[in-house]
């Protein structure tokens, strides 16, 4: 445990590897086609972290974050090889590392984080099964010692009662709990090192705060060296001592965080920060009409869904709701807070079970179980909501074709709409699979509009995209709102989102509307304890840290 | 879970006696009067006395309406009184148990031969994806599963009994006769099974959790062993439940070709003789079986499954 993590120069590719090019002059004399090569996916990468170190690696999707962490482990896919340059860790030089070598260094000196915990786990076995293979490996211990040290890891890992975790499976754990519960799992080998691929990027505040609470313990008391990919500019402004800042490959720009983001030297760094200044004031918003008459009305809204064992809490608990014609309507809450039933019940996909659901279109009917066509909702996964056997244009006319009107006319409509949101119609000739997460968003956006819709919800609809990503949906949905005078409705855990773009703010709790009030008014004064919660756990954004001066000490006290 | 199984339970319940019933009705939708069937099976002669006729109508119950003559058929039925075989004159079940105990024994261990080979060669495949190996795999169970059971067996009767005489080639006397029944019965079975154990094999091998468990220290192997192959062969239990129900009415040509006094033999001959009483005791035990196995099957995959072992719903 001297030196840390160091990589040096570091170039991987894709396609045949090194190793099998030196017959390459056979091929040509033979004739079989052109010199294997193999396409650079990072060319040169350079990057520390020195034990107790924080350094955070940002960038946008697909510039390389995630290549260079599995290049540490030596897991990279089939076909992807290290090219060039050295991966040392504390005197090993892990490219020239042996299978049997890289297996002791995988889980035991080097502990790894996921995006989605709930993915990573294997759904057949307990969380004591996963914990009992790396104590076994890494740490020698095989029964009663592993399975004490195994409850002592998920306690450390803030489990109050560690025992009923260590027995549950992977679908019995909520989002934070299963990033927690991966936390204890990274940790079991007692690694110098810490790879942490975006793990908050799908957590709400309150969990996001935990999580990176946990990993920066460690690395105060242990010495752990924290390798944090992230997009979230505020967490590097709140954690990290170093930051890399990614593009197509190569390490555009490093150094102390407050450095590199107070003075950004290079145009990549700059959009970054930019996408993530999502600061209120940005943009004016068109003012909205207080007399404007409700577009969807909640009246005491109740949606319980069968079968849902012990407690049997509704997922909505008379929830009465007003949003206004014209309005952009923020929905807060952590997950499983009843934002998604809420989100169903106003498109009709679920019918309440006591109350009313009214939308603008419905007149003063009976909650009806066709959904409206007035609703229009766009979901999280870009890539989940396209069927990936269809041409997009074929997804984009689906829901033209209840409405007639000839082939030409269709084809017009679907061009108009893409242009709307700011894509070119080539585009509709692809799959869903050659499109980038951003694109496919739009597209969703797109489709949901050819109906003409006078509300839009957007269910987590950017909090899978990254930070410059995001920030051109965000844009667009408020270009759209204005000018198309629509409606919009926001679910999300991200409260910077929320606050950038919204009108009103209402925030949901355990199925129950605990608050609902004016944006400026919510972040200045929230009321519910929960709101005061949610409020105080968000990171401050990235720019207003850095003018006042990086966190100290980012433990805020929690109660949870 | 309770649920799912008390469901499942009557579910079984309801498909049995609704087989049961259509069983019941095949003597009154055949052609022919049965009690004249009955009279001219025990009489001489073309001429049916027709007071005879009435008076064992009568004896019969069969002037009762049918829901009562059902009712009594079953209640019969369940207590083991399935009648005579109209052919032989003797009690049915004494025909179908043994018959259903060798169909029984050709179906378990054709399914256990087809389900470790298809184990063994799906896993080889999924794991050599689109290489050699996986190709070779791919193409042999496509061909063998177009290759029907009238054909292969006489061939492998041709080459194995008659040429190289190493196996019998008719008949039902110890394992060796088994050989060929079981090799002609799992191709089937084994084709599908193969392909849908690699299918499982490649989802569970492109799970991030494979990745994750190399990422925690895992050999190739051990994560293979662990993480792989209990998850990609959990497709195996439904499959095999509803091909054990396949098996066990499926097997007449095999049975037949091979002179196997099984099941299957059991109802052809059954059906050729117009032994109605025999037809109906070995089809209402195949059908009660064939249900009960299938729904094991799903069982099994519910227990094994832990999302549906602990769900309410």
């Amino acid at each position: 445990m001297s030196e840390g993590l160091i990589i040096e120069h570091l170039h991987v590719g894709h396609g045949v590897p090194p190793a099998q090019r030196r017959w390459a002059w056979k091929r040509r004399e033979s004739g079989r086609g052109p010199e294997p090569a193999s396409t650079p996916l990072l060319s040169g990468v350079d990057l520390t972290v020195a034990p107790g170190e924080f350094v955070a690696l940002v960038g946008a999707s697909g510039s390389g974050k995630t290549m260079t962490a599995l290049s540490v482990l030596g897991l990279l896919p089939p076909h992807v090889h290290i090219e060039a340059g050295s991966i040392r860790l504390g005197g090993t030089d892990l490219t020239r590392a042996g299978e049997a070598e890289l297996n002791r260094v995988r889980g035991g000196r080097v502990g790894m984080l996921y995006q989605q915990p709930k993915r990573v786990l294997n759904p057949r076995r307990t969380v004591r099964s996963h914990l009992l293979e790396p104590l076994a490996l890494h740490a020698g211990l095989r029964g009663k010692a592993a399975e004490e040290r195994a409850l002592e890891l998920l306690s450390g890992a803030g489990f109050p009662d560690p025992a009923s975790c260590a027995d549950a499976y992977p679908h019995q754990l909520s989002g934070g709990m299963a990033q927690r519960a991966m936390m204890a799992l990274a940790l079991a080998g007692r690694p110098e090192l810490l790879l942490a691929d975006e793990p908050t990027s799908a957590l709400d505040p309150v969990l996001e705060r935990q999580v990176l609470d946990l990993i920066d313990r460690q690395r105060r008391e242990h010495g752990l060296g924290v390798l944090y990919i992230t997009h979230n500019l505020a967490t590097v402004a709140a954690y990290a001592d170093r930051v890399a800042v990614m593009r197509a490959g190569r390490i555009e720009e490093s150094g102390p965080a407050t450095a590199v983001l107070n003075a950004p030297q290079t145009d990549c760094t700059r959009t970054l920060r930019e996408a993530a200044a999502l600061t209120p004031d940005a943009k004016p918003r068109r003012a909205v009409d207080h007399e404007a008459s409700a577009a969807v009305v909640l009246d005491r809204a109740t949606k319980r869904f069968p079968g849902r064992g012990r407690d049997a809490r509704p997922a909505l608990d008379e929830v009465s709701l007003e949003v206004r014609d014209g309005e952009i309507l923020g929905i807060l809450g952590q997950s499983g807070s009843g934002k998604s039933t809420l989100a169903r019940l106003v498109v009709g996909l679920e019918t309440a079970d006591a109350g009313r659901v009214a939308r603008a279109g419905d007149g003063a009917a009976a909650p009806s179980r066709t959904p409206g066509r007035d609703v229009q909702l766009v979901f999280q996964e870009p890539h989940d909501s396209f069927d990936p056997r269809m041409r997009l244009r074929t997804s984009l006319e689906a829901p033209l074709l209840t409405r007639g009107g000839t082939p030409a006319a269709r084809r017009k409509r679907i061009h108009q709409a893409v242009k709307e949101v700011d894509l070119d119609p080539t585009i509709l000739d692809r799959y869903p699979s050659q499109c980038s997460g951003g694109q496919l968003q739009r597209l969703a956006i797109a489709r949901a509009l050819l109906l003409e819709p006078s509300v839009l919800i957007c269910d987590e609809a950017t909090s899978a995209l990254d930070a410059v990503t995001q920030r051109t949906v965000l844009d667009l949905l408020r270009r759209l709102h204005e000018s198309r005078r629509l409606t919009l409705i926001l679910i999300s855990h991200d409260l910077s989102v929320i606050r950038y773009m919204s009108h009103r703010v209402a925030v949901l709790h355990r199925g129950e509307l605990v608050e609902l009030a004016d944006t400026a008014d919510f972040f200045a004064r929230p009321r519910h304890e929960h709101s005061r919660q949610l409020v105080a756990a968000a990171l401050p954004p990235a720019c207003a840290i850095l003018e006042d001066q990086r966190l100290s000490q980012p433990n805020v006290a929690l109660n949870h | 879970m309770r649920g799912f199984l008390a469901r499942r339970t009557a579910a079984l319940g309801v498909t049995v006696l609704l087989a049961s019933f259509v069983v019941f009705l095949i003597p009154y939708v055949t052609p022919g009067d049965p009690v004249r069937k009955i009279i001219r099976s025990q009489v001489q002669g073309e001429l049916v006395d027709e007071s005879a006729v009435q008076g064992l109508t009568a004896e019969l119950g069969l002037d009762d309406p049918l829901p009562v003559q059902y009712v009594r058929w079953l209640s019969h039925f369940v207590s083991g009184d399935m009648g005579l075989s109209y052919t032989s004159r003797t009690p049915v079940i004494e025909h179908v148990m043994p018959a259903l105990w060798i169909t029984l024994s050709l179906t378990v261990v054709t399914l256990a031969v087809a389900a470790i080979a298809a184990t063994a060669l799906g896993t080889l495949a999924a794991l050599r994806e689109g290489r050699l190996t996986d190709r070779v795999i791919t193409a042999l169970t496509q061909a063998l599963i177009a290759m029907p059971e009238y054909w292969l067996a006489p061939v492998l009767v041709l080459v194995f009994a008659l040429n190289l005489s190493v196996l019998p080639s008719a008949g039902w006397s110890g394992p060796s006769s088994m050989v060929l029944p079981v090799a002609v019965l799992a191709i089937r079975p084994l084709s599908h099974f193969t392909s849908a154990v690699r299918e499982g094999m490649l989802d569970a091998l492109g799970g991030e959790h494979v990745l994750a468990a190399r990422a925690r220290g895992l050999s190739h192997s051990q994560t293979v062993f662990r993480h792989v192959i209990p998850n990609g062969l959990l497709p195996l239990t439904t499959l095999t439940g509803v091909w054990f129900a396949g098996l066990l009415g499926g097997s007449v040509i095999v049975e037949v070709i091979f002179a196997i006094p099984g099941m299957g033999r059991l109802l052809y001959d059954a059906v050729l003789n117009s032994d109605i009483p025999l037809a109906q005791g070995g089809v209402v035990f195949v059908v009660v079986l064939a249900v009960v196995l299938t729904t094991a099957g799903d069982l099994l995959h519910a227990v094994l499954n832990p999302k549906m072992r602990n769900s309410h719903a």
